[in-house]
C-alpha cells in the first residue's frame, strides 16, 4: 500500500479525509469537477491536496460528450465530488490507510526507539 | 495571437524537468505551429521557432490529460485545460475580472469561468506519458493557496516533524525504498560508491563498533544509512580484534 513520501502529506491526510480518497487507489471510479464535467475511471494517485490521477478515463464535458483519455491529471482545486463505488466499506479503507502511514512511521523502531546495529531478522 | 511573446527558454536553474521539441501547440482548435514545450517547476513554456510563444502558471491549470482517442481529436496529443482566457491583450484569471457585488468567492462566478483548452501534439507520441507525469509532479508542487483546510498543518503553530517525532525516532530518516526515490541520478551514484567504499573498507574478519564489514554489511543492510566508513582507510587494521 503506498504511502505518501512526505511527511507533510501523511500528517495531511492522516487528519482529513482525503485518506478515504486515496485508499481508493485501483478502483473505478466517477469524478464530478467543478466546471461540471464528469470523469470517470480507475484512480491511479490521490495527494494531499486531493490532486486526483486517473488512468483509462471516460471524460464528459459540460456539452455531454464524451471522449477517452488515457491519462487525467485534476487539480484538487476542481474537484466537486468523488463517488465512493458502493463495494467500499468506508470505515474498513479509512482504518487501512492509517495503519500504512503508522507503519511507514514507526519503521525499525518498534517502540524501542532507533538501534544503531538492529539484529539480523531485519532485512 | 495578442498573448504570445518572446523570451528566452527555461533553463535547469528553473526546474526543467522536460522539453520536447517539434511540438505542435493548439489553443481552442486554432493552431499556433510548431516549436518545443518546456514543462519546468515553474512553469509551463512553449516557443515557437523564433523564439516567440507563452507561459502557463500551474495553478491556473485545472486538469491536463493524454488523449489517444482519435475519434475525438486526429491526433495523440497533451491535453491541458486552464482557468484563464487567452486572445486578449493578457491572460484575464477569474480572480481579476472585477465582480459585480464585491463578491470573492469564485465558486458563485462558475457560469464566466473562462476556459482555454490547449492541446501540445509532439510528432513522437511515446514522450507523451514522461510528459503527462513530468505535469503531475510539477502541478503538485503548486497546491491550492486558497485551500483553508490544508493551511491547519502549515507554519510555526503545527510543527508536523516534531509532532511525528513525539511518536518515534524514525520519521526523519527514509527506508531504503522511499530514500531511493528521492536521491538525484548523482545521489544515487554516490550512494553506489559509498556503499562499494564500505564493501571494500575492512577486511571480513574485523566487526568492531562503528566498522561494518562485508558479512555484517549484507546482515544489517536495512537501509538505515550509517556513515561507519573509517575516515583514514585502513585506521583500524592493525586493531586485535576477535570476538
Amino acid at each position: 500500500m503506498e504511502v505518501s513520501h512526505s511527511v507533510k502529506e501523511r500528517t495531511i491526510a492522516e487528519n482529513s479525509l482525503v485518506i478515504l480518497l486515496q485508499g481508493l487507489r485501483g478502483l473505478v471510479t466517477t469524478v464530478d469537477l467543478r466546471d461540471e464535467t464528469v470523469a470517470r475511471g480507475r484512480v491511479d494517485n490521490v495527494d494531499a491536496f486531493m490532486n486526483i490521477r486517473l488512468a483509462e478515463v471516460t471524460y464528459t464535458d459540460r456539452q455531454g460528450q464524451q471522449v477517452q483519455l488515457d491519462d487525467l491529471f485534476v487539480t484538487g482545486r476542481n474537484v466537486r465530488y468523488v463517488h465512493i463505488p458502493d463495494d467500499v466499506d468506508i470505515t474498513t479503507t479509512i482504518e487501512q490507510q492509517l495503519q500504512a502511514i503508522h507503519r511507514v512511521r514507526n519503521f525499525g523502531s518498534e517502540g524501542k526507539g532507533r538501534r544503531e546495529f538492529p539484529t539480523r531478522k531485519y532485512k | 495571437m495578442s498573448f504570445l511573446k518572446s523570451f528566452p527558454p527555461p533553463s535547469p536553474e528553473d526546474g526543467l524537468r522536460q522539453q520536447q521539441p517539434d511540438t505542435e501547440a493548439v489553443l481552442d482548435g486554432k493552431g499556433l505551429g510548431t516549436g518545443t514545450l518546456y514543462i519546468a517547476e515553474s512553469r509551463l513554456s512553449w516557443l515557437d521557432g523564433s523564439g516567440i510563444g507563452f507561459s502557463l502558471d500551474y495553478p491556473t491549470i485545472s486538469l491536463h490529460a493524454v488523449s489517444r482517442d482519435l475519434n475525438a481529436y486526429p491526433q495523440e496529443h497533451l491535453y491541458v485545460m486552464v482557468n484563464a482566457r487567452f486572445g486578449e491583450e493578457e491572460p484575464k484569471e477569474l480572480k481579476e475580472t472585477p465582480v459585480a457585488e464585491g463578491e470573492e468567492d469564485e465558486d458563485s462566478d462558475e457560469d464566466i469561468e473562462p476556459i482555454a483548452e490547449f492541446r501540445f501534439v509532439p510528432s513522437d507520441k511515446s514522450a507523451l506519458e514522461a510528459l503527462f507525469a513530468a505535469m503531475c509532479e510539477c502541478q503538485a508542487l503548486h497546491p491550492d493557496p486558497e485551500d483553508e483546510d490544508s493551511d491547519d498543518y502549515d507554519g510555526e503553530e503545527y510543527d508536523v516533524e516534531a509532532h511525528e517525532q513525539g511518536q518515534g525516532d524514525i520519521p526523519t530518516f527514509y527506508t531504503y525504498e522511499e530514500g531511493l526515490s528521492h536521491l538525484t541520478a548523482e545521489g544515487q551514484a554516490t550512494l553506489e560508491r559509498l556503499e562499494g567504499m564500505l564493501a571494500q573498507s575492512v577486511s571480513s574478519q574485523y566487526n568492531m563498533a562503528g566498522v561494518r564489514t562485508e558479512d555484517s554489511i549484507r546482515d544489517y543492510e536495512d537501509g538505515m544509512e550509517i556513515d561507519t566508513t573509517p575516515t583514514v582507510a585502513g585506521q583500524f587494521e592493525d586493531a586485535d580484534v576477535d570476538h
